[in-house]
């Protein structure tokens, strides 16, 4: 079972209180009803007709549909044969959906079910098979389609827990397990570690010293001077050893406290500098498909401020916790030690006070949880009218927009307010609460120091104050301990999410490199979709010699730009295969591969940097002399020359600093510099002038020269001079021709675009 | 001020008639026209019970009917049924857990239609209606409604308190 399917079906299992599969005597007696036939699609539908939650299946055969329903403790099933399917229609709703299969008009429907939203996908793949085979059969094929390597049970697995996988793609593990793994991170540093905790550890033992020295010298040296038992000089000699003592003492410490620091510290700053470099590292390796399922702004946070987060807890909170819990262990033990009877008032109530800690800090984030949804509602407001300005502006809706912001702006406050009047209260009540522990002890031992009871030498009760004084800070890190392990191993969950996704396109053991790639792409009987079930190409068959120019064109949503991604081999096929020069893509060096493969897109992408920087991306140490005949090529080096800092003009982030039209051609000088043997243009002039467009038309004339060169383009007019022209519709090459051949047929698709695209002119 | 624009036409009691058919769907019939159709309404929250837009198979817009009351007494009865279906949430009786996890949020709920649990992402915040009420919608696009969420029990107030205002 693969990983991605056992997280699936952890998913399903910790997440959605339903069926981890079809019942295993459901399908053993549907196959026996199909006189065994497998099962290879199955849907549940989870609402009955009166739209209350029940447990129905569809299941789907290579010729027969079956619909189970329970009838008490027993399966009802009816089934029917596939090719009596005259039409399936669906009817969505805001949460419960229909799926009705029909067979001769005026009869009653072959199967009615109903489900939820979460089952739709599964549906959507029924429907979609069932589609393809009325339309195998209308075309007289005959075939029923047929699904590409797939097993039944990993495809309803995944249509199921596909939408929380991508929210969140780890099942959240046992806390322990994911500490083990972050502290993991700590091993090659074990040295510094160690000396970090030694030190530590230093600080702790040697802050019980004062108060213990401060109790012996009142006890042992200030009261038997003041009695005349001891003489004045040999107390004075003791005084003063005690007091060298104690500054050595505090010497100690504080060295300490500077290696603690200065270890875990750097330390922790390693352990996220390796966190960051690894799933940056990854990162750069995922497929494509992880960047669609994954928000920018999201994968960026995971880098720097859940390592930042990871940094704090390595670096402190991994020793503050467990010294913490030492400190209190040895106050207490010092405490019962010095007056077990005083002791017990100042130890007893501990566990109450870390208790009272850790209720706080949970209500608390129930405050903060409505104080962030309030936050929200403010920072939309930002988001919508300040990239919305004008229409704002246009619409003179300033003033309700003013109030709008004051408005959620005083909620807020309010919220953060209430957050304030908790802390700010509880504080100070548990402080007092300590201060009570204090006062109490006063009251038992001021008796005892006067004679009443059992003896309390003044000195022990000078330390034992001094220690009580201790006691606030580890009770406070201990109580909050449960929040900052929780902050720490979110932290680390969102980071091994990340490090544990396996990238979907990878290369094979001992990878094949073309040298050098002649730019013959050959695609043989090529199917793919994106979710192994609904095919976006099918059965694409084509064979492009070096050197060709290939227009892709057809309606949107058809499949041209699949095509060319898996001509870069941003995904692999799911079916048939893609050869370059003669080779399976797939077992090819990708990295190598891809060097030989040049892009323009629709919208050109240029990072933070310098003009020339963007235009040597893919080959940083090109002479500056290229770099000028390339953006002479693209048309680019006048513009550029007129800017002031001429190549060297930072064009800001994403080029924003630059039109529409200069963007293009920097990146089509970028792709020319590159020298690519197969070329990708994904509709490059689309969205600029006419006069812009001419001068790229130039720039592209002359980077297309002597390359084999895929162009998807809109305006057809642009493709005119294209070796052959291939017409994309619902993932099939259903036309190909030159220009001229493809006008010739009165019926076909291309004519009928071209003549459309003249009208509109 | 009144606007009219666009093509399609608005139901009146001689023109529009629908029916449930043997074949499980919702036929509209307008003239000599006919379709299966489904029922979108334009204001879910706002003016459920009008203006309802009945779309065929390929989502394009047959009929639209203002009012239910232009329809006859059996085609309103027709389309009502239609609207149980298309206007089916989730309603939310009591609230037995939330809990937060890494990037989800975990809900455990009773409503009408029994027993669910369901996830929504950590910064998708319950709706607010505009009659009142909330609307959570989960990863998978079902939607949750709690008419009322100040008369559910003390639990499920507390657990909903930081989600309502």
């Amino acid at each position: 079972m693969s990983t991605v399917q056992q997280l699936d079906d952890q998913i399903i299992t910790r997440y959605i209180a339903q069926p981890l599969r079809l019942p295993a005597e459901l399908r053993r007696e549907i196959e026996r009803v199909w006189q065994g036939a497998p099962v290879q699609l199955y849907a549940l539908a989870d609402l009955d007709q009166s739209l209350r939650l029940t447990e129905a299946w569809v299941a789907l055969g290579p010729r027969h549909v079956a619909v189970a329903r329970r009838s008490g403790e027993e399966w009802e099933i009816r089934s029917f044969e596939r090719r009596s399917i005259q039409a399936v229609r669906e009817a969505p709703g805001l949460s419960a959906n229909t799926l009705t299969i029909l067979g001769p008009p005026d009869e009653p429907a072959l199967a009615l079910v109903r489900y939820t939203h979460r089952q739709r996908r599964a549906f959507e793949n029924i429907r979609f098979v069932l589609e393809e085979g009325m339309g195998d059969a209308a075309r007289g094929t005959g075939a029923r389609h047929e699904i590409p390597g797939m097993d039944a049970d990993r495809v309803y697995a995944e249509s199921i827990a596909r939408p929380i996988r991508e929210a969140q793609a780890l099942v959240s593990g046992r806390q322990t397990a994911v500490l083990r793994r972050l502290i993991g991170y700590l091993k090659p540093y074990r040295r510094q570690l160690t000396l970090g905790m030694g030190a530590a550890t230093v600080i702790t033992l040697v802050s019980l010293i004062p108060p213990y020295l401060a109790g012996v010298l009142i006890d042992h040296v200030v009261r038997p001077a003041q009695a005349g038992a001891l003489p004045l000089e040999r107390a004075w000699t003791i005084a003063w050893i005690a007091v060298a003592a104690m500054a050595v003492v505090y010497l100690v410490k504080q060295a300490a406290a500077h290696i603690r620091l200065r270890l875990m510290a750097i330390l922790g700053e390693w352990v996220a500098r390796d966190l960051r470099d690894e799933l940056y590292e990854h990162i750069q390796r995922l497929s494509l498909a992880f960047f669609s399922r994954k928000r920018t702004g999201s994968l960026i946070t995971r880098v720097s401020a859940d390592t930042d987060r990871l940094w704090e807890f390595l670096a402190f909170g991994v020793v503050d916790v467990s010294l913490s819990l030492v400190q209190l262990l040895g106050l207490g033990t010092v405490l019962l030690t010095l007056d077990w009877r005083l002791g017990l008032i100042m130890t007893v109530p501990v566990p109450f006070f870390c208790w009272v800690i850790y209720r706080h800090g949970e209500n608390i984030s129930r405050l903060f949880i409505r104080a962030w949804r309030k936050w929200s509602r403010v920072t939309d407001v930002l988001s919508d009218t300040i990239p919305g300005i004008r229409v704002v502006k246009a619409f003179n809706q300033e003033q309700r927009e003013i109030e709008r912001f004051g408005e959620r702006n005083e909620d807020v406050t309010a919220e953060f307010n209430r957050i304030h009047a908790s802390w700010t209260t509880f504080w100070p009540l548990l402080v007092l609460g300590v201060h009570t522990m204090t006062v109490t002890v006063w009251v038992f031992a001021v008796p005892r120091l006067l004679g009443d009871g059992v003896a309390l030498p003044v000195g022990t009760f000078v330390s034992f104050l001094l220690y009580t004084t201790m006691f606030l800070g580890p009770i406070d890190v201990i109580g909050q301990m449960a929040r900052t392990i929780n902050r720490a191993t979110t932290s680390a969950h969102r980071v091994f999410e990340v490090l544990d996704t396996e990238p979907e396109v990878r290369d094979v053991a001992e990878p094949v490199r073309l040298e050098p790639v002649h730019g013959r792409v050959t695609f043989e009987h090529v199917t793919f979709g994106y979710d192994g079930v609904r095919q976006v190409l099918r059965g694409v068959s084509f064979d492009v010699t070096p050197g060709e120019l290939i227009g892709l064109v057809g309606p949107s949503g058809g499949g041209k730009t699949t095509i060319v991604n898996l001509i870069a081999r941003f995904y692999d096929v799911t079916g048939g295969a893609i050869r370059i020069d003669g080779v399976d893509i797939r077992r090819l060096d990708t990295g190598h591969f891809r060097r030989q493969i040049g892009m323009v897109l629709q919208d050109p992408y240029l990072f933070h940097g310098t003009v020339l920087e963007n235009i040597r991306y893919g080959l940083p140490d090109a002479p500056l002399a290229q770099v000028i005949v390339a953006a002479q090529a693209a048309n680019a080096h006048d513009f550029i020359t007129k800017l002031q800092h001429g190549y060297d003009t930072v064009v800001g982030e994403r080029g924003h600093t630059l039109s529409g039209g200069e963007r293009q051609r920097v990146s089509i000088a970028r792709a020319i510099l590159h020298n690519p043997r197969i070329l990708i243009l994904d509709e490059a002039t689309s969205s600029v002038d006419t006069e812009t467009e001419r001068e790229i038309q130039q720039a592209l004339e002359r980077l297309v020269a002597g390359r084999t060169v895929f162009a998807i383009a809109h305006r057809l007019s642009t493709l005119r001079k294209a070796s052959r022209l291939f017409v994309i519709e619902e993932g099939r090459l259903v036309e190909h021709g030159t220009h001229a051949e493809l006008l010739q047929r009165s019926e076909g698709m291309y004519r009928r675009l071209y003549e459309l695209q003249l009208q509109l002119q | 001020m009144t606007l009219t624009f666009g093509k399609s036409a608005t139901a009146t009691r001689a023109e529009l008639t629908l029916e449930w058919r043997a074949d499980g769907s919702l036929w509209a019939v307008r003239g000599e026209e006919e379709r299966p159709v489904s029922v979108r309404r334009c204001f879910p929250w706002t003016e459920p019970a009008r203006h309802l837009s009945l779309r065929d198979a390929d989502e394009e817009e047959f009929a639209f009917v203002k009012d239910p009351v232009d329809l006859d007494a059996r085609s309103r009865a027709a389309l009502e049924r239609a609207l149980a279906v298309a206007g089916f949430v989730f309603e939310v009786t009591s609230v037995l857990e939330i809990e937060e996890e890494v990037e989800i949020r975990r809900w455990q709920v009773e409503t009408r239609q029994g027993p669910r649990t369901f996830q929504t992402r950590l910064d998708d915040w319950p709706r607010g209606l505009p009659h009142g009420g909330l609307l959570i919608r989960d990863l998978a696009g079902d939607l949750y409604h709690l008419s009322q969420p100040e008369h559910l029990d003390k639990q499920s107030r507390e657990l909903l308190w930081a989600f309502v205002d």
